[in-house]
């Protein structure tokens, strides 16, 4: 026994040893992890957070290196490469996140499609041409009309958004950045399909095994993302890198399908994961349990590996599920790995934790012609917090500064409004753009109003569904909030960012649908129709009287005739005598 | 004088017969011109209609869209435009599905499915567009028609129409002579070998009407002044799933296989008109080929002809070794040093609060 293993340790290290030196010189330039994060919300819904991340050791901005892709999908890196996009961020959202009920979620996105790219800082075009291309080229890519962004929909918005990776720029110059929101956009199958493919692994082993297209629509909360962004791995940054995050986030209602908070995978995704996925050097699940005793008691079966505690907070943990440890092969080869969590008693459902920071926006008026919109921001915290809020409003929507007001139920010293920057809509080339940095009292409700004109739009101008209405897409609220608070934002081993700069929460609005007069799209069929009619009985009718001579007939020669005499004289009146 | 009679009739009856081999190749020749056959399937596949009452619309296409995947086209030489979104639209009660059956058998939205163009994007330019190749330099590949000389392409329209037209989103049309002139202009661009035009729509033969290229097999659910049908209701959907034609079309498609011989003329023929409810249409007056002996999968398939060559290709392996990336320092070395930023931007406090600030 002890020979055999002995001769096969011998030939391993023979062929290893035969291997050609370029390919062993050759070291793995990339590399791959899969995090799934599951959390029982207080309400009863279940968010899980779906992350690939693929790292890779090469700078963005070289074309050269930026050529050779591996575990990097190429579609993708072709794309950026040849748009000079240093930076991505694209979201496909379907419902709105609650902060109120379920706190903040890990990433968060605003309903519908949401793109945003930060150009490199010598590009090789104009920044307008690369955006359009850039946004051609993704919806090619995803599925999805992204190509209906133009300038009518896109800002460069210069506090609100700021490089989340590594620039190579000190002071950022935001028209480098381009901002645009569909919220009309709908997502579905074939924006997962493209998608899933971006993974090295596809959707065949691994956490991506899971993905079942049936299952990942009927949910409350569905969003799906790219994020692209330079890296660094130490502070002088000698070894630049390119991080790729794909992102699904889903929030679950597992009361709605089976009656109770008890789930497993195969009841929620009616799939099981088969094995690992051979490319990832790390696949976890992580577990949220540090609500075990005050949402009701749950076991998770099979037991968790180990349990890591969150950042910041010592007192809650997850537990962690590290698929390289499963043994695929044997225990589970048959029915594959299904986490399953059983409740043993539950507590009244609630709304859970009050976050510090949540938001209501809602639109005002009658009639159409005038209109406005009016944000609720609420600050529940005992400090005061700053907070950065943007708003883009469609130029048919035509904002009017003067009715600008900010309104705050608690009377305090210090200002509230620091300052505000407005770009003003063009008719069909710009829209309006509105950032406000607000210091919110604490423990107050402030409201943010602006009322709207309705513009006209030209008859060709309208979608063929004209009175569904249109989209002023979502405002975002973007905060810094402290680290003691109990917040949902755990963040995750390969989420460990910028070294000791700070995470922004971001909290998205709801989107508002407000009609547009629309005109009567059949008037022109009508009227078409009416004039011809009247056209055609006036003029048939003087024409007639006008041209038509009429003769005197005997009517007793009449009488005489015959039959067929009689028939020709009705055809041919103007016959002879 | 005899003599010369005789070297006449001898020249005459050589020329005659020379005269007649000649015919006799050219004419061989036709055939072999029709037999030398396409090399690649492309398939544009359109729904014109949008709202959830057309569901049966969205379902037709995406029954051939399946036929057509399952017998070998692959998705980047498919076209596939949806005018609404019903398999994720918040009245199904299956999300993530259509089906074209009421007993619900297959969900023919499947797993894989690309939409090309979808919602408002299906336009009456946008098809032509893509029909002619007529398309801006930012239009991605999966959205344009790549198709050669060698291409047959099957184009499937369906929507509500009437007599010349077929309307679009509720909003446009598209008449049958347009659609004549896009089909010339690709045949004048060399951009098909044969194409399979079906349209299942009102009255939908007054489109093939118009069609003056060649190679064009057109097939249409309905007659002049006959309407299609749907074909049934599905209580928990609560809209009609499919139409008449298609349903009759697709079960006959789901006995074929990529490796079926069945023939053009046996699907065009299956059609019964008490169970389709309405007069199916033929156009062969363009298309010179012999519909029995066209196999289906010309159309709906993607047989790709293999020529097997015994030719051997040296690879160089130094050769290989030297692209391998190079180590990326020296574009550190060009001192573009990265850093991360603060995530909340450093902003002045403005002087304009006072007289803001209520």
């Amino acid at each position: 026994m002890i020979s055999k293993y002995y001769y096969l340790s011998l030939l391993y290290v023979i062929f290893i040893s035969l291997v050609p030196s370029t390919l062993a010189s050759v070291k793995a330039n990339d590399h791959y992890h899969e995090e799934l994060v599951l959390q029982p919300l207080a309400t009863g819904h279940l968010y899980a957070h779906f992350q690939f991340t693929t790292y890779w050791n090469v700078d963005i901005s070289d074309k050269d290196a930026f050529k050779h892709f591996n575990l990097f999908p190429k579609p993708l890196g072709q794309i950026l490469s040849r748009y000079d996009v240093e930076e991505l961020h694209f979201a496909l959202t379907q419902g709105l996140w609650r902060p109120d009920w379920w706190g903040y979620p890990l990433i968060s996105s605003p309903p519908g499609a949401e793109l945003s790219a930060w150009f490199s800082t010598n590009p090789s075009q104009s920044i307008d041409s690369a955006w359009s291309g850039l946004t051609n080229a993704l919806s090619g890519l995803f599925c999805a009309s992204l190509n209906f962004i133009d300038s009518t929909s896109t800002v460069s918005p210069a506090w609100s958004f700021r490089p989340e990776g590594a620039s190579s720029e000190k002071n950022i110059n935001s028209s480098r950045l381009r901002y645009a929101t569909l919220t009309s956009e709908t997502i579905c199958t074939e924006n997962l399909t493209p998608w899933k493919k971006l993974l090295p692994c596809d959707a065949k082993a691994g956490l991506s095994a899971l993905f079942n297209s049936l299952a990942l629509y009927n949910v409350f909360y569905h969003s799906m993302g790219v994020h692209v962004r330079p890296v660094c791995k130490t502070k002088d940054c000698k070894d630049p890198g390119v991080e790729l995050k794909q992102t699904l986030s889903l929030v679950f209602d597992p009361i709605l399908h089976s009656g109770s908070r008890d789930w497993n995978f195969a009841s929620l995704f009616s799939k099981v994961i088969p094995s690992v996925c051979p490319m990832a050097t790390s696949s976890q699940i992580f577990v949220d349990v540090s609500n075990n005793i005050t949402y009701g008691e749950f076991t998770l079966n099979p037991p968790p590996h180990s349990l890591t505690p969150m950042k910041y907070t010592k007192s809650e943990v997850y537990a962690v599920y590290d698929l390289n440890l499963i043994d695929f092969d044997q225990t589970y080869a048959s029915h594959g790995f299904n986490l399953a969590m059983e409740w043993k008693r539950t507590k009244k459902y609630g709304r859970g934790l009050k976050p510090p920071l949540y938001t209501h926006r809602y639109a005002t008026g009658v009639g159409d012609e005038n209109g406005g919109i009016r944000t609720r921001i609420y600050n529940h915290d005992n400090k005061d917090i700053t907070i950065l809020y943007m708003e883009v409003v469609p130029w048919y929507f035509r904002l009017y500064l003067h009715t600008f007001k900010i309104l705050c139920n608690k009377n305090s010293t210090k200002n509230i409004l620091l300052n505000r920057r407005y770009i003003p809509g063009k008719d069909r080339s710009r829209p309006y753009l509105l950032e406000l940095v607000l210091r919110l009292p604490s423990k107050s409700s402030t409201t943010i109003t602006m009322d709207f004109q309705r513009a006209f739009l030209k008859w060709t101008e309208h979608p063929p569904n004209a009175h569904h209405g249109f989209y002023i897409s979502s405002a975002v609220i973007s905060a810094i909030l402290p680290n003691d608070i109990n917040t949902t934002t755990p963040p995750l081993i390969s989420t460990k960012r910028n070294h000791d700069k700070e995470a922004i929460t971001r909290i998205y609005t709801e989107a508002l649908l407000v009609t547009l007069p629309t005109p009567d799209f059949s008037m022109p069929f009508i009227v078409i129709c009416l004039t011809s009619t009247v056209v055609a009985i006036a003029f048939g009718s003087i024409h007639n009287l006008t041209t038509r001579q009429y003769q005197l007939k005997n009517v007793e020669e009449a009488k005489k005739q015959n039959i067929l005499s009689r028939l020709i004289s009705l055809v041919l009146p103007f016959k002879k005598k | 004088m005899a003599a010369i009679r005789n070297t006449c009739l001898s020249s005459l009856i050589f020329v005659v017969i020379i005269a007649l081999i000649a015919v006799v190749y050219a004419a061989e020749d036709q055939e072999q011109f029709f037999k030398r056959g396409h090399t690649n399937n492309w398939a544009v596949l359109a729904c014109t209609s949008r709202y959830w009452f057309n569901y049966r619309h969205i379902a037709n296409t995406l029954s051939i869209y399946r036929s057509v995947k399952r017998l070998g086209i692959p998705d980047s030489q498919i076209i596939l435009m949806l005018a609404d979104d019903v398999a994720c639209d918040p009245r199904n009660s299956k999300s993530g599905t259509v089906y074209n059956n009421a007993n619900q058998q297959i969900n023919v939205y499947g797993d894989d499915i690309e939409v090309d163009y979808r919602g408002y994007e299906v336009t009456v330019e946008n098809l032509v567009r893509v029909l002619t190749g007529r398309l801006p330099d930012s239009v991605p590949r999966s959205k344009r028609l790549l198709t050669d000389e060698r291409s047959n392409i099957l184009v499937y329209m369906t929507g509500h129409g009437g007599n010349g037209f077929l309307k679009f989103q509720d909003a446009e049309e598209i008449s049958d002579v347009e659609l004549a002139n896009a089909f010339e202009q690709m045949w004048q661009k060399r951009r098909y070998h044969e194409i399979f035009f079906a349209i299942d729509t009102c009255q939908a033969s007054s489109m093939l009407e118009k069609f003056y290229s060649p190679n064009i097999l057109g097939v249409a659910s309905s007659l002049v002044g006959e309407d299609s049908h749907s074909h049934h209701h599905d209580p928990e959907i609560g809209v009609a799933v499919i139409d008449s034609w298609t349903y009759y079309t697709l079960s006959y498609l789901e006995r074929i296989k990529p490796t079926s011989k069945d023939k053009m003329h046996n699907l065009l023929q299956s059609f019964d008109k008490s169970l389709v409810m309405s007069t199916t249409k033929i156009r062969t007056d363009l298309y010179k080929r012999d519909l029995s002996k066209v196999p289906i999968t010309d159309f709906f398939g993607s047989v790709r002809n293999v020529e097997i060559v015994n030719v051997s290709l040296d690879v160089d392996e130094k050769k290989f070794s030297q692209n391998v990336m190079p180590e990326s320092q020296q574009y550190y070395q060009d001192g573009i040093r990265r850093q991360y930023s603060t995530q909340f931007p450093i902003i002045e406090v403005s002087s304009l609060n006072d007289k803001l600030y209520l």
